[in-house]
């Protein structure tokens, strides 16, 4: 067999022979009718070549160097080189670059050109990417915000997602967790607008809401990332209500073939873990948790019983004893009894200092003036925190992009990506091991002296093991395969006339396999002096079980667009119309066996059959949109834009199926007119701007749940059990609503972009409103439950956000230094305008006029009690007249106790009292700190980042379950030390005090070192002489440093109680060498 | 020509090509679900949304948190239940049952509306239609049963609401709200007479049943408004007591009822499981029978009526891990319903004689010669339990539980204190211990395969079972005075608990009627309302809770190095003493008599009149 398929892919015998020969010579004939046709064009010809150099002298490669009025172009290659084809002596040769001034020059009799580029400060030229096109920077007339695929690719993160933040302003990222495979950054733009779904549309390489989304694609694959924030997203209609990320990636160039590798080598570790008690400390709080049970007049006795003897006899003749007995305290202070009396780390036992992660490049670009391409593989491996870590994500791409010209009129390009991501975890998830290492007693062994693991804290889940493979495993391995294909024909006799179409084709493959089996931890016989321990199963503590998944989709979409460019004096129009049809399928098939009799076969089939069970389900979905383009503007200074979509979508009854979202973006180039140019000199370039465009949100959900065909009478699966067994039983869902549609941003936008000082500044300015319409909410507030419904959403809800983003930078070089420095941020807030009220609640209680929480639906958790001080003792307390029945604090107000606020002045606490907070879990600012220095082969980059305006409610699983945060230990109140701050010690949140209220909520306001860069480029006369045209050693991190006032998670933790994988910082090596 | 083939035609086809297709392909269909209009006329699928209303029962008297943890009888392992702090309001209403849960049951109501009202029209044989109906207004009645026992007259719902429509509704008035329901029942028990369903499903005597517990209801103190005005200065003052019991008319009447709907029930023949007996059993058989009517097996299953029923194979439902969730902690269960000792009190010496703190005998030894559903119900210091895990059973190789602390060592020489593994400090998940010194152990499987915290049992939750029928017949023949039928068949469940015969007549016949239907129902979610609907709540479920601790020292020159239960080696220490108030601070308050409505409730439904004390 083995000869065969070798014999098969080298092509040397049989069939295969002849099938190679035949496509050879087809090849060959096809390719010389080309060059025949191109010869015959190459008349008058001439041929130049040439050497561009950046402002140091170096070769500078990837420079545009196109004849005028011409669609004639190469770009350089490694060496700065060029070669081009004039069409006569009159050509004229544009050289250009990103970054820098362009150049021109008229080719007459010479052959041979040298450039020097000089640093352009304002990016006049620059290009950017906007829907269905691109626009020059200088003309553009919407709110885009852009950021370059080498500036992500600065960021040593795995997952791309968190390289955004700080570097786009109005777009904020929130990291929740560094979890290999599920670290990604929510990214929300201009906030949140919606109480339903708040996701942007993505767009890569044309094709939206592609699988897989944006995280895991590799960033020296993308050349930028364009953000449409305002009405420029119009033409994504009825997706692009929360803003449109349009990601572009990296295509071939002409010229030599070139090859670069890169290798990274990171590590990671928690930037922030949970500073929790040491035995002492939490045995002298499990104490005083028995104390108080007792009335406040027995505390003072009852404490210094317990210091003395350890026991205590109540007024009421009952023995109590203490937890924890003055010799136990002794223990755990002297360290003697390593067996019984430990100190234990908990986090510092299990995770580790560092842990380790790689990525590999491999890059090979080039092509002919007729065929240009980019083949890209790339490979990613990830560990988890943990100690023999059995959590971990490892990555496999590939990317291909080709572009063929096969005659002057015909385009053709070809995008092919495969990626396949392996994520793999221990059985108990990161939640679970969070929580057990927050709650593991420093009273209690995590290893036994002899190296075995001591028990576990509860259901088996000991962190010591339940993060490495004895368990089992969870695997979960996904496979991407997109392409998308796009055929350009321009039309010979209307110039200016394109069509263009594209077709994508996206599979993507999901297995999981969970794999459960009995694991062990050891029981210590109590014996100090002769200790021995037992092994106990935990777990399945019989047999294995094993749960497998397997789900697939496959989405289409074709796509037909047509477009035309004309200038007519000072007149200068573009027209563009299209149409989409687009389809998705995908099905999920999962079973289950159990009594595996032994765990050495992993597979379904050895499974026990008793049991077992199976699961599947499917879904489809269409769409079909046309949208379009027109666009005028008068010698590039009176600039004007429609942008229109005609959406229709599956999810909407027939009759409401369609929809129609325009946009207008318009602008003003002041520095464009005579009297201005005149007047004011310092200004090199200024524009005004303003859009506004109605968008559509057609990712319509109801907490949490897609609302997709809720205009059907439909019932749902369920279950129950009669006469031993199981029957299916059928539910009814959401009562129909037939008038369900998307929601409706009417959004507003005014900008500025400025340059000053001789192009060296930029300045630009952005304020937005954003009007949502027509959220889906339930009209809750207005039926009683008596009325049994389970009530469809209906697009009820009315959302405002409004905002400013700004963005400045700077670019100068003294010497040879060269420097640029930027700040971006970006302010966006928003307020319920309708919602459901219940009726009858007290205006500081409503939504309506408030902040969205941050996860639509917790809407109760926005209420808190006012917090108001500490009962510091029996005085206060008599003080007090407020009755605190109402929240449960009858007959619980003891000294330590909180006081909260009577809000609404009826001297009773109870419910009423709370108020709905301003604030979420997301920031309303985010910004960036960017600077870069370049001297000589040495350059900096530095990005620091910013967010203020989010608060998180922080509140763990202490007590008798858990241990305790060294904050709450420091702070406390006691007999000793009452504070008038912080309470006395409470058990698993027992108190009337532990609902939520304003104590434990904080704010997040955070500024980090997000980004550093330090790199040394190898000049290139000595990389010539070991044959490599660019050798580049940097060393980068993420997260390096961070200061914020909330110090017990990170800033951006989204979690109150600590149970998750915290985020990662990381400083990575990294080397980079072209051939 | 061929430049314009290429040029023109191609890009123009492909237009076509995508947008020609009429647009039918956006009528995609959901792939997860059934349509409901399909439903009504497969008889098949109608059953489906049949069955699937009986979900509502939730998991009856083996949810994590049981009814009984909000009486005297018990003690919630995980957070204070405000009802008995007398506690609880309109903002803060306190841990509530599913089962009761109002939104939940008007869901359920709903769906019995919506199935009555497409079965009138249904295509399919009337006799499929006919019990189809049958089932479903048993539910209706349930459903409306549970909310009324618990609040009180309450909207009686017969209707299925579309949307946007008027929905402020009246409460019914307890009278109207009990005639409605026996209609209902009346209407199941005509309709599913002759039809046998399987187990799980409701049948015409689950019907007559249900109907003998509301009217026993309906005939009590509480709902009898002149007497309930003489007990409580709260309901003599509410404005609109028609909401809370019937304000006039013939109590006597009433009783009448309620006895005759239970007596039907018995007529029926076909349910009870040992009754009968002339004299009482031995404590084994006592104990074996009391078993096998818990777990609903080995004829035990005669009892069950009507219940909610588990197998392994079902998905996850919460009841099913009964033994997870009130094992002792020594086996890795969350001791969740602990038995107060004011409950323990209440067993009855073998003789039939009351337990007695002040008899030295007993005090020393109070787990010895009780009634033998003591030992059938409850987890006490020193019981057999089954063979513990790996862990538990290097301290305890036995199998016996350990709720105290106990000297190891030599007596009278150098001694060491042991914590029991089933407790507070144990080394076994001990925040998970019992605070009273006692965990339940009815309804427990005793298999010794079903060890921690991983397997489920297959133990059913029998909502409505046939000793309550016989109880609610004694009660009514006591309060329309015929002592001697009341005390035969009271006698007959004593015999099969292994418990002599009851002499008593009058006041003190009552007080023994009552004392044993708790016992006997122990955990049975009857408490909660039983105690309520006789007014015996202000005392009874305002006493503090009572807490057992209990020390073993060892004799003088007895050496134990790993404990275990002895009365050879060991003294035993039993103290009573009432629980620390920070864990639960019971007292009484006659607003909880009739628990509140959701603020929010009251705000959207403009009718709905609050109950009193709120």
């Amino acid at each position: 067999m083995k000869k065969q398929s070798n014999d098969f892919y080298s092509g040397s015998s049989g069939p295969s022979k002849w099938i190679s020969e035949y496509l050879f010579k087809k090849i060959i004939i096809f390719s010389s009718i080309f060059l025949l046709c191109l010869s015959a064009e190459a008349q008058n010809k001439t041929h130049v070549t040439g050497i561009v150099k950046d402002d140091k002298g170096n070769p500078a490669s990837n420079v545009s160097v196109t004849v005028k009025g011409t669609k004639t172009g190469v770009v350089t290659d490694a060496n700065g080189a060029f070669s081009i084809d004039a069409p006569n002596q009159k050509s004229i040769l544009v050289i250009s670059n990103t970054g820098f001034q362009p150049q021109e020059a008229i080719v007459g009799n010479r052959t041979n050109f040298n450039f020097d580029l000089v640093i352009a400060a304002g990016n006049l030229n620059e290009v950017v990417v906007v829907g269905y096109g691109t626009q020059k920077k200088v003309t553009l007339t919407g709110a885009v915000a852009v950021v370059k695929g080498s500036d992500l690719a600065k960021s040593p993160a795995t997952n791309l997602s968190n390289s955004i933040a700080g570097r786009l302003p109005g777009v904020v990222a929130v990291n929740a967790s560094g979890e290999p495979g599920y670290d990604g950054s929510t990214i929300r733009i201009r906030g949140s607008n919606t109480l339903g779904n708040n996701d942007a549309l993505i767009v890569i390489d044309g094709v939206p809401a592609r699988e897989g989304g944006l995280d895991r694609l590799n960033p020296m694959d993308i050349e930028s990332m364009s953000v449409l924030k305002d009405a420029s997203g119009a033409i994504y209609g009825a997706r692009a209500a929360n803003g449109v990320i349009l990601i572009t990636t990296k295509r071939g160039r002409s010229g030599k073939p070139e090859l670069s590798y890169s290798h990274n080598s990171g590590w990671a570790a928690p930037t922030v873990i949970p500073k929790m008690t040491n035995a002492v400390e939490y045995a002298t709080m499990a104490n005083e948790i028995e104390i108080y049970k007792l009335p406040p007049a027995e505390w003072a006795a009852a404490s210094a019983a317990f210091k003395s003897t350890g026991t205590y006899t109540t007024a009421g003749n009952s023995v109590i004893t203490a937890p924890f007995l003055p010799d136990d305290f002794k223990k755990f202070a002297d360290g003697s009894d390593k067996w019984g009396h430990p100190n234990t780390d908990w986090f510092g036992t299990v995770l580790k200092k560092w842990s380790p992660q790689s990525k590999d490049n491999l890059q090979l670009v080039g092509g002919s003036e007729n065929v240009k391409y980019l083949a890209s593989l790339g490979y990613q491996n990830q560990d988890g925190y943990y100690k023999n870590s059995a959590t971990g994500y490892k990555q496999y791409d590939m990317r291909i992009n080709m572009d063929a010209k096969v005659n002057k009129y015909v385009n053709f390009g070809l995008g092919i990506v495969a990626r396949q991501e392996n994520r793999f975890y221990p059985t108990k998830d990161a939640g679970s091991i969070f929580r057990m290492l927050m709650r593991g007693y420093p009273t209690k062994n995590a290893i036994w002296p002899n190296g075995q693991a001591a028990p576990d804290i509860e259901n088996g889940e000991q962190p010591v093991v339940i993060t490495t493979n004895q368990t089992g495993y969870d695997k979960d391995t996904r496979y991407y395969y997109q392409t998308n294909a796009k055929l350009e024909i321009s039309n010979p006799w209307i110039k200016g006339l394109k069509f263009t179409l594209n077709a994508s084709l996206d599979k993507y493959l999901q297995q999981t396999k969970r794999w459960v089996k009995p694991w062990y931890i050891y029981n210590w016989n109590n014996d100090i002096a002769n200790p021995l321990t037992t092994a106990v199963a935990k777990g399945p503590t019989t047999q294995p079980t094993l749960n497998q998944g397997a789900s697939d989709k496959l989405n289409i979409m074709l796509e037909a667009i047509g477009s035309y460019e004309h200038s007519f004096g000072n007149h200068n129009i573009t027209v563009l119309a299209g149409v989409t049809k687009e389809t998705f399928k995908g099905s999920y098939f999962n079973a289950f066996r159990q009594y595996f009799p032994s765990a050495a076969i992993e597979q379904l089939f050895a499974g026990g059959l008793t049991n077992q069970q199976t699961g599947g389900a499917a879904f489809e979905g269409a769409r079909l949109n046309y949208f379009g383009r027109v666009g005028y503007n008068y010698k590039e200074k009176y600039l004007a834009e429609f942008l229109w979509r005609q959406d229709g979508s599956y999810k909407f009854p027939e009759a409401h199926r369609f929809g129609f979202f325009p946009g207008v973006t318009a602008g003003w180039r002041i520095s464009e007119e005579n009297f201005f140019k005149d007047n004011v000199k310092f200004i090199n370039s200024l524009k005004l701007r303003g859009s506004w465009g109605k968008l559509g949100n057609d990712n319509i959900s109801y907490a949490g749940r897609l609302t997709d065909y809720d205009y059907l009478a439909t019932y749902s699966y369920g279950s129950y059990t009669v006469g031993n067994q199981i029957v299916q039983t059928l539910r009814e869902g959401p009562l129909p609503k037939n008038s369900l549609t998307w929601e409706v941003a009417n959004n507003y936008n005014f900008g500025l972009d400025m340059t000053l000082l001789n192009n060296k500044l930029s300045v630009e300015l952005d304020v937005f409103q954003n009007h949502r319409t027509g959220i889906l909410w339930q009209a809750s507030g207005a039926v009683p439950a008596t009325g049994g419904i389970n009530l469809p959403a209906s697009n009820i809800g009315k959302v405002d956000n409004k905002g400013w983003e700004v963005k400045v930078g700077y670019n100068n070089a003294i010497g040879d230094l060269r420097y640029n420095v930027g700040i971006n941020g970006g302010y966006a807030k928003n307020k319920i305008i309708f919602f459901s009220e219940t009726p009858g609640r007290p205006a500081y209680q409503q939504s309506t006029g408030h902040v969205m929480p941050t996860n639509a639906g917790s809407d109760d958790d926005m209420l808190q009690y006012q917090y108001d001080g500490i009962f510091k003792d029996q005085k206060d307390i008599d003080a007090n007249t407020l009755d605190y029945t109402g929240v449960g604090g009858a007959g619980k107000l003891f000294p330590g106790s909180m006081k909260f606020k009577d809000v609404n002045h009826d001297g009773k606490i109870d419910g009423l009292d709370r108020v709905r907070s301003d604030k979420n879990q997301t920031p309303s600012f985010q910004g960036g700190l960017t600077i870069g220095l370049q001297y000589k082969a040495f350059d900096l980059n530095v990005l620091f980042q910013a967010a203020t305006g989010a608060e998180l409610f922080i509140q763990t699983e202490t007590g008798t379950i858990g241990n305790f945060l060294q904050d709450t230990y420091d702070h406390r109140w006691t007999l000793d030390n009452p504070s008038s701050v912080y309470p006395r010690t409470v058990d698993r949140n027992n108190q009337y005090f532990s609902n939520r209220n304003t104590f434990y909520t904080v704010s997040t306001n955070y500024v980090r070192l997000k980004n550093f860069e330090v790199g040394y480029t190898l000049p290139s006369r000595l990389g010539k002489k070991l044959g490599i045209s660019r050798f580049r050693v940097y060393v980068n991190g993420l997260n390096m440093a961070t200061w914020s006032k909330q110090k017990i998670y990170d800033p951006e933790a989204q979690s109150s109680d600590g149970h998750y994988y915290p985020q990662s910082k990381i400083i990575n090596t990294g080397v980079n060498l072209t051939f | 020509m061929k430049k314009i083939l290429k040029t023109i035609l191609i890009p123009l086809c492909a237009v076509i090509l995508v947008t020609s297709c009429n647009k039918d392909f956006l009528n995609t269909q959901p792939l997860n679900v059934a349509a409901a209009g399909a439903t009504w006329s497969d008889a098949s699928l109608s059953e489906m949304f049949v069955t699937e209303i009986y979900n509502g029962v939730g998991e009856g008297y083996l949810q994590q948190n049981s009814l009984d943890n909000q009486t005297d009888n018990c003690l919630f392992n995980f957070g204070r239940q405000s009802i008995m702090e007398g506690n609880i309001s309109p903002d803060n209403p306190g841990d509530r049952l599913g089962t009761m849960e109002w939104g939940n049951m008007y869901n359920r109501i709903r769906a019995t509306n919506l199935a009555l009202q497409n079965l009138a029209t249904a295509p399919f044989a009337a006799a499929i239609v006919d019990g189809l109906k049958g089932e479903v207004y048993f539910q209706r009645a349930y459903y409306h049963n549970q909310l009324l026992r618990y609040y009180g007259g309450i909207p009686i719902i017969k209707f299925a609401y579309g949307l946007d429509q008027d929905y402020n509704i009246p409460r019914s008035t307890y009278e109207e709200s009990v005639k409605a329901i026996v209609s209902d029942l009346d209407s199941s028990v005509l309709l599913l007479d002759g039809k046998s369903l399987p187990q799980g499903r409701a049948s015409k005597a689950a019907a007559m049943a249900l109907k003998s517990r509301v009217l026993t209801y309906a005939a009590s103190d509480l709902h009898d408004i002149p007497t309930a005005k003489q007990n409580s200065t709260l309901i003599a003052g509410f404005a609109n007591p028609e909401l809370l019991g019937y304000v006039s008319g013939d109590r006597n009447a009433r009783w009448v009822a309620a006895k005759a709907a239970s007596k039907a029930v018995i007529d029926l023949g076909q349910f009870g499981y040992n009754l009968g007996l002339t004299a009482p059993q031995s404590k084994a058989d006592a104990m074996s029978d009391y078993i096998k009517l818990s777990l609903s097996r080995n004829g035990g299953e005669k009892d069950a009526i009507f219940g909610k029923y588990y197998i392994n194979a079902a998905t996850d439902d919460w009841g099913a891990w009964y033994p997870r969730n009130n094992m002792p902690n020594g086996y890795h269960g969350w001791s969740s319903t602990e038995p107060t000792q004011n409950f323990v009190d209440n067993y009855e010496m073998m003789d039939g004689s009351k337990f007695d703190w002040n008899n030295p005998v007993q005090a020393a030894a109070p787990y010895e010669n009780r009634d033998p559903r003591f030992y059938a119900s409850v987890f006490y210091d020193g019981g057999a339990w089954k063979p513990r895990t790996t862990d538990g059973a290097t301290f305890d190789p036995y199998g016996e539980l350990q709720f105290g602390t106990y000297q190891t060592g030599t007596g009278g020489g150098t001694t060491v204190a042991y914590a029991g593994l089933d407790t507070r400090n144990s080394n076994i998940e001990n925040w998970n211990g019992t605070r009273t010194g006692y965990v339940i152990k009815k309804f427990m499987d005793p298999n010794p395969a079903i060890v921690d915290m991983n397997q489920k049992q297959e133990v059913p939750t029998i909502v409505v079972r046939y000793t309550e029928v016989i109880f609610n017949y004694i009660e009514a023949c006591l309060q329309t005075g015929d002592e001697a039928t009341a005390k035969s068949w009271l006698n007959q469940i004593r015999f099969r608990a292994g418990m002599p015969a009851i002499t008593a007549s009058g006041s003190a016949l009552v007080n023994e009627y009552r004392n044993e239907r708790n016992v006997e129902m122990f955990a049975e979610d009857q408490r909660f309302f039983d105690a309520r609907r006789w007014m015996i709540a202000p005392s009874v479920f305002g006493q503090k809770v009572r807490i057992m601790v209990i020390t073993g020292s060892l004799k003088p020159g007895k050496t134990v190095t790993s404990y275990r239960y002895s009365k050879d080696n060991y003294n035993y220490n039993y103290h009573v003493q009432e629980i620390e108030q920070g864990v639960e601070n019971r007292s009484w308050n006659d607003k909880v008599y009739f628990p509140p409505f959701y603020r929010d409730e009251i705000s959207r439904n403009s009718k709905l009149i609050q109950n009193p004390g709120y």
